[in-house]
């Protein structure tokens, strides 16, 4: 039996060796995966945050990942509770610094089970699902699309995800990918290489779905 | 010749199919008591991991040699997946087989797979029946688990929308039942999570921040829920530090550093999950 490849992970990063094997695994992924790309990018992300954190066993995150779409905390949170949220993250509070100025809890409460599982809870695939948005600091429009772009998601990928060589294949990856010093890199770094493996020549579609 | 064969072949195959039979139902149990441990140990997705292949070793051994064991293990793993409907198929078959808790499990699973299908319909108020008489009656820790969490997301949803005095009784009725609870199985890390979340809504954060203390250490079900739990822990400790006096201030905070610290957090705020 062949070593699990985490444990052999060195200490350096070989960038082209991990380009390539992001591409290939971009390429792989677009085969399971409908409406071809617009997936492949948080899927492929959050396989590799799994992979580099290592907080758990990724290997199990992986195959643990239908759960973990369908997060079961208790959502209702006190005004409180709703408010700190919004004034210990610097840039979402200056965001909705009117509406916390004037204490208008009904809207902050209208944004939160939005904005809490991204930014509270740092879920790697919804992350990487509004990354365009997270990164143009656009997070009035994450509101808007979350409920629809998040289940579109969890609907597309039910199909992929009942054929076991899928999770294979994203387990095959992210072993590769971390083998290799990705967890040397930042998430902003990695998410730059997927994304322009993404969007490069091999033109794959959009990141995010057309009608989100 | 061939019969002859066959003959002399049969005992060797049956003994080989037994000795794969009891392999598959042995494999079952492991990867299913593996996972129990796993989630005890906040290794959550390890433990989905577990009862995934203790369900796929299980469906071998009912398809090979169907028993009672097979058929409970079966049902068992399928319960920690969430899985209530083929759960119920399970628990009966095993009842059929010998199993007598069987039925009542079966009953239990049927209640929280409809109490859930209730749900995701909007059909709170009959959900709420349910999941109220799985915690009051069941024995099974899985269903009464759900439950719980299910009529604590429910009723504070709805408590929100209520008048102050109305909203106030919902949630005592909440905390008394939780209470419950935590009194039948105080090693449930689950319901102290609950009782901290309840706690945080009725503005007793002194409670709430000893529960999630308490949560923590015993183990939460999903990485999820750990992080939430986490998030109020954080949260509590920032508002009982504003509003302690300060002679207690040093004493909680010197607590809450060692706690902290033995969760392996980057500092008193800061989980280790959360982004630098």
């Amino acid at each position: 039996m062949s070593p699990d490849p985490v444990r052999q992970m060195g200490s350096t990063v070989d960038k082209k060796g991990l380009e390539a094997a992001l591409a290939r695994g971009v390429e792989i992924l677009d085969k399971f995966l409908p409406l071809k790309s617009w997936l492949v990018f948080p899927v492929l992300f959050a396989a590799c945050v799994w992979a580099v954190r290592r907080v758990f066993d990724y290997r199990e995150r992986i195959l643990a990942w239908q759960v973990w779409l369908d997060p079961d905390f208790v959502r209702t949170k006190p005004d409180e509770f709703v408010l700190a949220f919004f004034g210990r993250n610097e840039a979402i509070g200056r965001e909705y610094a009117v509406e916390i100025a004037r204490g208008d809890v009904r809207a902050l409460r209208a944004a939160f089970p939005a904005l809490y599982p991204i930014f509270g809870l740092e879920d790697a695939f919804l992350k990487a699902l509004f990354k365009a948005e997270i990164d143009a600091a656009d997070y009035r429009a994450i509101v808007v699309e979350f409920a629809s772009r998040s289940a579109k998601a969890r609907d597309d990928i039910r199909s992929a995800a009942a054929d076991p060589e899928f999770w294979k294949a994203l387990y095959l990856i992210a072993a590769e990918a971390a083998a290799l010093g990705l967890h040397l890199l930042k998430d902003e770094e990695v998410q730059d290489m997927i994304v322009a493996l993404v969007k490069g020549p091999a033109v794959l579609g959009p990141s995010i779905p057309p009608e989100a | 010749m061939k019969s002859r064969l066959f003959r002399a072949l049969a005992p060797v195959l049956l003994a080989s199919l037994t000795v794969s039979c009891l392999a598959h139902l042995g494999r079952a149990k492991r990867y299913y008591s593996e996972g129990q441990d796993q989630a005890r140990a906040l290794q959550t997705e390890r433990a989905v991991a577990s009862w995934k292949r203790s369900l796929d070793e299980a469906a071998l051994a009912c398809r090979e040699k169907p028993s009672a064991q097979s058929y409970t293990v079966k049902g068992l793993a399928e319960t920690s997946l969430g899985r209530w409907r083929e759960a119920e198929a399970s628990f009966l078959k095993a009842y059929h087989l010998g199993f007598d808790e069987g039925e009542a499990w079966a009953s239990d699973a049927a209640l929280a797979g409809l109490a859930a299908s209730f749900e995701r319909l909007d059909l709170e108020a009959p959900a709420l029946r349910i999941y109220a008489q799985l915690i009051d009656r069941s024995d099974f820790k899985p269903a009464v688990m759900l439950a719980a969490e299910k009529r604590t997301d429910l009723v504070l949803a709805g408590a929100a929308g209520l008048d102050p005095k109305e909203r106030d009784r919902a949630l005592a009725g909440l905390l008394r039942s939780l209470d419950r609870l935590v009194d039948r199985d105080f090693a449930c890390g689950l319901y102290h999570y609950l009782h901290a979340q309840v706690d945080g809504h009725v503005g007793d954060l002194r409670r709430s921040y000893e529960e999630a203390v308490m949560a923590r250490e015993l183990g939460l079900p999903t990485a999820e829920i750990l992080r939430d739990n986490d998030n109020q822990l954080v949260f509590c400790y920032d508002r009982l530090t504003e509003s302690l006096p300060a002679a207690e201030r040093g004493a909680f905070a010197a607590a809450h550093a060692a706690w902290a610290k033995s969760w392996g957090w980057r500092d008193d705020r800061t989980p280790a999950w959360k982004k630098e």
